[in-house]
């Protein structure tokens, strides 16, 4: 128990959309106690599974999202005896998450007011798709409709020539989710930071539509400044302007994003020379391309658009190491398209110990996974546990509860 | 004024760019003193950032760096001078957080390196967020946001099948990183309360990208499954859960379009209730989500041809009515204008700036009942606060910081 939260105790009542608010907390050693239903939490019906047979244990999915979390079956919907035992549990609790519909809490009895009577100093925040209040309170959502309502949709696409009618395009891996729970960790963190100092505790209304809604970047102060709106593009920045492609081919198929090409002087001076020693980019000596201005591809210049032509042409003579790598060491920030289970073959992340492997019912060996988003000095982030089976610590978890 | 949860947290604020700004609005919207240091002569590149008020940009007109730089405090600081380092250096024993985004040796190259700021100030928490982090082989490599989601799989899992990545229109992992940076900050916060300890904490921004994609990477460990495989990215379909029909439709207006998401029998039922049980939706070959996995080119076929003779707004409202998700594809205008639940949630606000008036701002999220955020002011201009940060932190008389100034140390 080393982490920066191995004094807090975390009741957890999150399916899908919370679950990552719980497991940053517990990554960094808090102690959450995830509260499931006699059927499981519904993230644990969600897939993959391992061996493609699903199960309760078996969602890798849940896996992921709930390391370092204990589990706790009761029945809050059913049983009184199992809503005193929720109360006894947050008694000894200093931050309850959840995520049920607002309201559902509540009319259990169990709303932050009837819990803060029995735990005066607790933090409490529930996460919901569009907050405690307002006209859409009760919507209903998913990850897709959350990234169409909040905005992200909107500005990410095709350019016509790539994809000719497509239509705004969801990025994959329940970003709406994770984006809510990264605002849910920033209420929390800041409540126990209060907390510390003044002893009060407090409740914290988390919308993921708010999350998702200041998290669009360009497109919001171009709007608030300017009342214009930005338009999709394959792979790069939605812009009020159609700018020059950013995705570029290397001779083994490999796609590059190279955002950034020639926004300075030295760098623009060493892609140049590398270039022109492989016989590409001898139109660069021209004068018009000394001035980075005319450089940009945000600038819709006729440089621009011909450093784009000049740089597909380079790209498709060279390996993707050697343009990827020879680009970053001559101060090009550029990056080779990815799969997630690519960055598994990159020795960078292995030298800083980021994945990390997990094991669970229906996997052979020890499966690797990411682990730590940050590299805390004195109080570093550790996996202790794998994700919980369903009800794997209630005898457990009471058992502490009637020792006090 | 309200207390505010990080009321007497100050932040020596050397951030630049989005990722590192956007760590600090956290810090700044839930109170903390955030001083961002700058230097005119190396100006944060944001600051001319478009859009611009007026025609040319200033430093000081641009939308941009508003919008990320609200509540925070500003000073000018030429650390490449001698006596500029000595402020530097009693400014950073004043603060409980330093926080930076450059490339990975720079802080080091600057005499500022986690052992020496801890010998200027023994508890303080040292926050790095750089591309690959400050340690590894590939340390001095570098990105933008749409590099590292390049190289963490997020771009690759966002398109069509059959097309080239869509990728994300906006760097999703420069706002990202930041929010780590933040939670992790908070975090050691905390841990100093407790203990008196500071630390050093060092991000990745590839890294926290590669944390958004766990599933997907142990489908491929335990189920030897990659992203990378025919039909994949699957556009809006869903990967998993896998339910069907889960996808974008076109409605009448200039690209206006609804996102529909069936994720049970029962939401089937009420979809096909709400559109007044037309035919297909009778089918039964339709009625376990099976079925509608195997037949979804067809289901898509109905309901887009239904949706595109409706307004968009209608048929959310249509669709939400009888229990079924369903939500519009908003832009900025739509949220601006159009938005009633963020209109009702008072997430738009106003506040005014030197340069460009008054200025639109959305709000602060979550909503903490006791201890909220609070909007306290507009950005503040380049070197807004030299003086008084100068003379009321760091401890300078008015003679001291003249000679300074003479000397060229505030530029």
């Amino acid at each position: 128990m080393s982490g920066p939260l191995a004094d807090l105790r975390v009741v957890e009542l999150c399916d899908e959309l919370g679950q990552l608010a719980g497991k940053l907390l517990a990554d960094m050693g808090a102690d959450v106690i995830k509260v499931e239903p006699p059927g499981g939490s519904s993230a644990r019906r969600v897939g993959p599974f391992a061996g493609d047979i699903a199960g309760p244990n078996r969602s890798l999915n849940f896996w992921y999202h709930n390391t370092n979390k204990r589990s706790v079956v009761l029945d809050l919907d059913r049983s009184e005896a199992d809503r005193a035992a929720f109360r006894d549990l947050v008694a000894s609790a200093n931050v309850v998450l959840e995520d049920r519909e607002p309201g559902n809490l509540a009319a259990l009895g169990l709303g932050y007011d009837a819990l803060a009577a029995i735990r005066p100093d607790l933090v409490m925040c529930s996460i919901t798709p569009f907050g405690q209040t307002g006209p859409w309170a009760h919507y209903r959502s998913s990850d897709l409709v959350a990234l169409a309502l909040g905005g992200p949709m909107s500005v990410n696409g095709y350019d016509p020539g790539d994809a000719e009618d497509a239509p705004p395009i969801r990025g994959h891996g329940d970003q709406g989710y994770n984006t809510a729970c990264h605002y849910a960790a920033h209420g929390t963190l800041a409540a126990v930071l209060y907390r510390d100092t003044t002893g009060r505790g407090q409740y914290i209304d988390c919308s993921m539509h708010e999350a998702l809604s200041c998290t669009v970047e360009v497109a919001m102060p171009y709007w608030l400044y300017k009342r214009q709106e930005v338009i999709r593009q394959t792979g790069r920045h939605a812009a009020v302007n159609r700018t020059e492609p950013m995705l570029h081919t290397t001779a083994d198929g490999v796609t590059i994003h190279t955002f950034g090409i020639g926004r300075d002087n030295s760098s623009w001076r060493q892609l140049k020379e590398w270039m022109q020693s492989k016989g590409f980019g001898r139109q660069f000596d021209d004068p018009r391309f000394d001035d980075a201005a005319n450089r940009q591809a945000a600038r819709g210049t006729p440089e621009s658009k011909e450093i784009a032509e000049e740089i597909d042409r380079f790209f498709a003579a060279l390996p993707a190491e050697e343009v990827y790598r020879g680009g970053q060491e001559r101060d090009q920030a550029w990056g080779i398209v990815r799969s997630p289970d690519e960055t598994l073959t990159d020795p960078h992340w292995h030298d800083r110990g980021f994945f990390v492997e997990t094991i669970g019912e229906g996997a052979s060996a020890p499966a690797a996974m990411p682990g730590a988003p940050y590299i805390f000095s004195a109080t570093p982030w550790e996996l202790r546990r794998p994700a919980p089976k369903l009800g794997e610590h209630t005898a457990e978890v009471m058992a502490e509860l009637a020792e006090g | 004024m309200t207390d505010l949860p990080l009321a007497g947290i100050r932040v020596c604020d050397f951030t630049w760019i989005i990722a590192g700004p956007t760590a600090t609005r956290v810090l700044a919207d839930f109170g903390a003193e955030v001083i961002r240091v700058e230097h005119a002569q190396h100006a944060d590149g944001i600051r001319l950032g478009r859009p611009i008020t007026g025609d040319t940009p200033t430093l000081n007109n641009s939308g941009y760096f508003n919008y990320f730089n609200r509540n925070k405090r500003s000073i000018l600081l030429n650390a490449r001078h001698p006596d500029g380092m000595e402020v530097l250096k009693k400014l950073i024993a004043k603060c409980d957080v330093v926080v930076e985004n450059f490339s990975s040796r720079i802080m080091e190259s600057w005499g500022l390196s986690y052992e020496e700021l801890r010998a200027i100030r023994p508890d303080v928490i040292y926050c790095s967020v750089s591309g690959f982090g400050h340690s590894g082989r590939d340390r001095d490599f570098t990105t933008w946001g749409p590099t590292a989601q390049a190289l963490s799989g997020l771009t690759f899992m966002s398109g069509l099948p059959g097309k080239p990545p869509a990728g994300w229109g906006y760097s999703y992992m420069d706002h990202t990183a930041g929010y780590y940076a933040a939670n992790a900050i908070m975090m050691a916060i905390h841990h100093r309360n407790r203990t008196g300890e500071g630390q050093h904490i060092d991000i990745s921004q590839v890294e926290a990208g590669i944390v958004l994609t766990g599933p997907a990477i142990l489908d491929y460990t335990v189920n030897g499954r990659s992203w990378r495989r025919p039909g994949n990215p699957p556009g809006n379909r869903a990967w998993e859960p896998a339910v069907a029909p889960h996808n974008t439709y076109r409605c009448t207006g200039d690209d206006r379009w609804i996102a529909i998401a069936v994720m049970n029998d029962a939401e089937w039922q009420a979809l096909g209730r709400a559109l007044d049980e037309p035919a297909w939706a009778l089918d039964t070959r339709f009625a376990t989500n099976a079925g509608r996995i195997a037949h979804q080119d067809e289901i898509d076929g109905h309901l887009g041809a239904w949706a595109a003779e409706r307004n968009d707004y209608d048929v959310m409202t249509l669709l939400q009515a009888a229990g079924v998700r369903a939500g519009v594809v908003q832009k900025a205008s739509d949220r601006f204008d159009r938005d009633p639940q963020l209109a009702v949630r008072d997430w738009w606000h106003t506040m005014p700036h030197p340069e460009m008036g008054d200025c639109d701002f959305d709000g602060i999220l979550p909503k903490l009942s006791v201890s909220p955020g609070q909007m306290r002011k507009s950005a503040p201009l380049i070197g807004e606060d030299t003086h008084e940060v100068c003379t009321e932190i760091i401890g300078m008389s008015d003679e001291e910081f003249a000679e300074n100034d003479a000397l060229g140390v505030f530029m």
